[in-house]
């Protein structure tokens, strides 16, 4: 317990610690996973009265809304592009806050949807969440994943947006790896 | 003196409020052009110009559509819920939908083929509605189904350049819904209104490794410069989006 505590508090601190419109490439471990959305929804994202819009392309969006229940975080200002539900044929209900994305292969479509999410609410500064580049490198080539990252990000910049890239320590390759330091302004590795 | 991207005796715009478009055009459509906008079935072409439409009434400017194919009650019943739309634009006029069969009506045209007397009628009439109106945006949706009734190429061209000169006299900026497919080459039906359009935009499906990608692209716009990229398209209830597509060499083929 003493763990998770430490992985919330650790992302929250130095999320907090960066300018605006930064975009961070945040390398973690499988099992910081959930410790790690929560630092960043709860303990970030909340204080400072940030939109959320949050591209899953891991596992569907409905998971991560259960997840959010029981750790009791609210869904006001929590929004998701859900890029998997789609092709898993899933038949589970659709939450208001949730669009799906057919494909994590859309990769337009992905920009498109966090576009229309930010004019939603003008007044209001955003997190973008990507989760993660590690499964749309599943999807996507190398090319046109660095391609993607490099004008979403520009545009969530010039927007004033936050941006958070996951990785997952464990699929990460030397592409991968180059490709985040291309788009990203900082880079934070949790629990090192 | 050095050339410049952008002279001072710049034409007036027509923002369209779209603002990917704007964007793409260096500040919107220059005022009184007639715009050709070209596409197969389910590419966005209507939703355009609606927006179109409902966001020059929001600014001021009284604003016609023109529906040849379908009935307004049936095509304001499926078009997108935009946020930004407002009842009381139909209400006070600024905003107005008109079947184009009623005018066919009153005008007596009642053969399938329009003679030539028949097309300057409806070309008169036209304009004199924008005159009457003080119409300063208008869509035909479509082009094309006149074009069939009209149907020899040179009295669609004595059509298209009679109605285009009076609209641009009158600095009403025009949307002209061609119906293409998907197949075809050009952007019109008779190839005659590609020709004598200001501007042509197209929309159009693209398929890359199985997914069906939505796409618009400015290929012509008189009086600016303009990107000639491709972009993907999303119709969404606070307006049409567009990102630029993609390349990343993953595309197949030109689409």
């Amino acid at each position: 317990m003493a763990v998770e505590v430490s992985i919330t508090s650790e992302i929250a601190e130095k999320l907090r610690a960066l300018p605006d419109s930064s975009a961070v490439a945040l390398h973690l471990k499988s099992d910081q996973y959930f410790d790690a959305i929560q630092g960043m929804l709860d303990r970030f994202a909340m204080k400072k009265d940030l939109e959320v819009v949050y591209v899953t392309s891991t596992i569907p969006s409905q998971s991560i809304i259960n997840a959010l229940e029981v750790l009791e975080i609210p869904m006001d200002h929590i929004w998701f592009v859900d890029c998997v539900s789609q092709i898993m044929m899933s038949q589970a209900k659709r939450h208001p806050h949730a669009i799906i994305v057919e494909s994590p292969t859309m990769l337009e479509n992905i920009m498109l949807k966090v576009e229309f999410l930010i004019r939603g609410h003008p007044d209001r500064n955003a997190l973008v969440v990507l989760d993660s580049i590690n499964s749309l490198a599943i999807h996507n080539n190398t090319k046109i994943l660095s391609e993607f990252l490099h004008i979403l990000v520009n545009h969530l910049r010039s927007r004033g947006a936050y941006t958070v890239i996951f990785s997952m320590r464990e699929y990460e390759t030397d592409e991968i790896r180059n490709m985040l330091v291309l788009v990203s302004d900082d880079s934070i590795e949790l629990g090192k | 003196m050095p050339a410049t991207e952008h002279s001072d005796d710049e034409r007036e715009r027509c923002v369209t409020g779209i603002d990917a478009i704007d964007h793409i055009l260096n500040g919107g459509v220059p005022r009184g052009n007639t715009v050709l906008i070209s596409g197969s079935v389910g590419t966005g072409k209507t939703s355009i110009c609606i927006e179109f439409l409902v966001r020059g009434a929001l600014n001021g400017e009284n604003s016609l559509y023109l529906s040849v194919t379908e009935p307004t009650d049936k095509l304001l019943m499926n078009v997108i819920p935009f946020d930004f739309f407002d009842d009381k634009l139909v209400r006070q006029g600024k905003l107005q939908f008109v079947d184009l069969p009623k005018i066919y009506d009153k005008l007596g045209i009642d053969k399938e083929d329009l003679d030539f007397d028949q097309t300057r009628l409806l070309a008169d009439t036209i304009a004199g509605i924008v005159e009457e109106q003080k119409i300063r945006r208008l869509v035909l949706d479509s082009v094309t189904s006149v074009c069939y009734r009209i149907r020899e190429q040179e009295r669609i061209r004595d059509f298209l350049l009679r109605l285009g000169t009076v609209l641009s006299a009158k600095g009403c900026t025009t949307l002209l819904v061609s119906e293409i497919r998907s197949s075809e080459d050009g952007y019109s039906q008779w190839g005659v209104e590609e020709a004598l359009a200001d501007g042509v935009i197209v929309t159009g499906n693209l398929e890359r490794r199985g997914d069906l990608l939505r796409t618009l692209q400015i290929v012509k716009m008189r009086g600016t410069t303009h990107s000639r990229a491709k972009y993907v398209l999303d119709l969404t209830t606070s307006g049409v989006l567009l990102v630029p597509l993609l390349k990343g060499g993953s595309v197949a083929s030109g689409g």
